[in-house]
Order: C-alpha cells, then structure tokens, then sequence
C-alpha cells in the first residue's frame, strides 16, 4: 500500500554527528513531569515521582528532570532535545510501569522526528575508487590531443576504409624483392 | 422473557461504523467525496487495492530491467556486453547478482572493468559459440591457461 495514507513526513536514516560511531552521547536534554498532587489521573505519575524517578536520574546524568506540581491540570511529559525538538506526552491515568515505558522510550529517541525510512542504510561515503563519470575510462591522452585528431577522431568501430583495404590487397600482390629482404643472422 | 426468538439469530448485526472506518483510514489522502463518502470510496479503494498488489511484481520487474540496463550501458562502454560478461562470471563461478554489478558500475568502476576483462579472459580461453567478443585482448588478465 502506498504510505499517503499514514501522512508521515518520510527520509533517509541519519543520526546527529554520527552518534555511536565513537561514543554514545544520549540526546534526551531534559523531561518535564508536570502533575497534580490530589488528582486521580496524576496517581502514576505520583507513583512513579516516588519510587523510580531516582534511579532514572542517576542512571541518565546528562538528562535534567524537571518536576512541575500544577494543581488541577491532567499530567504530561515534555522531552527536549539536543537538536531542539520537543515531544509532547500526556501521561493521564498512565500506570507507573506505563510512565517509566514511555520514559525510557524518550531517552532512547533522538530528537530527529517520527518518520518514515525509505531505507535502512546510509553511508556518507558510498564510494571508495571514485564515481564513474564519462572520463573515468577514457585515456588521459585526450587531454592533450589536439582535435581534430587522426586516431581519436574516427568513430569506435569504424574498420578499415575502402582505400585502406585496397592498399592493403596492393601489398599482399607484391612480390618480395631479395635484395629489399634483410640479412639472415 | 422469550428466549426462544432471540436463540433464532445466527449472528448479531454487525456494526457499520468499524468496517466503514477501515475503509476511511485507507483513503484519508483521496480527495473529495472519494475521501469521506463509504459507497464512493469503496469503489477507488478497490482499484488502489487490485494496483498495490499488481505493483508488486512490476516493481521488481522494473528494477531488474533498469539493473540490466546500466550493466549493459557499463559493459558496451568497455567493449564487452551484458551477455558476455554474464555468461564469462558464471564460467568463473563469481556470482555476483544485477544489484551489486549495476552498484559497482556505478560507485566502484574499477570494480566493474576488472569483472569485464575477467569474463572476457575466461571466454577467450573458452569460447562460446555464437558470442562475438568485440575487444581486444585486455591486458593485466593473467589466467591458468597462459602459465
């Protein structure tokens, strides 16, 4: 099926400066819990505020966390990243687990968006010996000829003239003189 | 309660609004009434369906043609051609698919010239009966048969 249907922005996979190539540099910046103290819809929020929030942070050192208590608002995350990006994610009647999944799951993102691969590889150097161009298998010769010229001139698979086989037939007729023929060793 | 109509239903009615909804993910990029209407974009939809399934094999045709065309168009250029060097690397037991050749004759030429003069090497050594090797003998090939 073709993917219009989805409306997903579609391109190559790529991650910021290579990323991983030498060190893995996690790009979530900061996540901001925003949750209500009373509510029923912040309860895993809460939960999760009280018993894994710790040890994500200590396990994510170059992520901040922000925690924002607002009153009567249903709870949500916001993901900032390197890049600029911002995710937003509303956590309302989340389970605990629910939150730490999706929590997780925005540490592992980069901030590059949702979208769809045309394809699984990239290589920024997909070549080694040089792309072809039309003078890749031409002689270097025909920098320096002059046009028009005797041999480069002609076409590929011209073959000999009518002249050229006449000559050569004349030859072939000729007899050999002994006296034109070179000493024997 | 009389149980005894009701046990007479053999399957309850089903609900429009699920199927139609399938429909309508499938042809939310379709413009007009083709988009929103059931009884209209049913119709579009199953043609887009009979093509996606079509496509399929021609999409494979078609990338096997275009391969076959720049190995061609790569080959003519060296003075070989797309049978000979097809023929020349199964003799040499290189099995090297169309993707990868049109790659290298692309992005690895050198690649690709090597690959030429080894089938045209192997073929001169044994030839092939109706395949007109146009090129000179190609130098910098050193084979069994010459040592």
């Amino acid at each position: 099926m073709s993917n219009s249907h989805m409306f997903l922005p579609s391109g190559f996979i790529r991650t910021p400066l290579q990323n991983g190539l030498g060190r893995y540099i996690p790009q979530l910046q900061r996540i901001t819990l925003k949750f209500c103290k009373n509510h029923g819809g912040s309860r895993g929020v809460r939960d999760f505020i009280e018993s894994d929030l710790m040890e994500f942070a200590k396990t994510n050192p170059g992520t901040v966390v922000y925690l924002k208590p607002r009153r009567h608002r249903s709870p949500c995350m916001v993901a900032e990243y390197l890049n600029g990006e911002r995710e937003y994610l509303s956590c309302h009647e989340f389970s605990r687990d629910e939150v730490h999944k999706w929590l997780s799951y925005m540490c592992t993102r980069s901030g590059i968006p949702v979208m769809r691969f045309r394809k699984y590889q990239h290589t920024d150097y997909p070549t080694v010996q040089g792309v072809w161009n039309p003078f890749t298998h031409q002689a270097p010769e025909i920098n320096i000829a002059e046009f028009p010229h005797e041999v480069l001139s002609r076409p590929l698979d011209h073959g000999p003239t009518a002249t050229e086989q006449l000559i050569e037939i004349f030859k072939k007729t000729q007899i050999e003189d002994p006296a034109n023929k070179p000493p024997e060793l | 309660m009389l149980i005894t109509r009701v046990l007479f239903n053999r399957a309850p009615k089903a609900d429009n609004f699920w199927k139609r909804r399938r429909v309508f993910k499938l042809t939310a990029h379709y413009r007009g009434r083709k988009r929103n209407c059931y009884s209209i974009a049913i119709k579009y939809l199953h043609r887009a369906l009979v093509y996606v399934k079509k496509g399929r094999k021609l999409k494979k045709k078609d990338a096997i043609e275009l391969w076959q065309q720049r190995i061609s168009a790569g080959c003519r250029e060296l003075g070989s051609s797309y049978e000979a060097l097809v023929r020349g690397m199964a003799r040499c037991q290189i099995a090297l698919d169309k993707k990868t050749l049109a790659n290298l004759a692309i992005w690895e030429p050198r690649t690709f010239k090597s690959l030429t003069q080894i089938a045209a090497a192997k073929l001169r050594q044994e030839p092939i009966k109706g395949l007109n090797d146009i090129s000179p003998p190609p130098a910098g090939v050193i084979t069994r048969g010459m040592l």
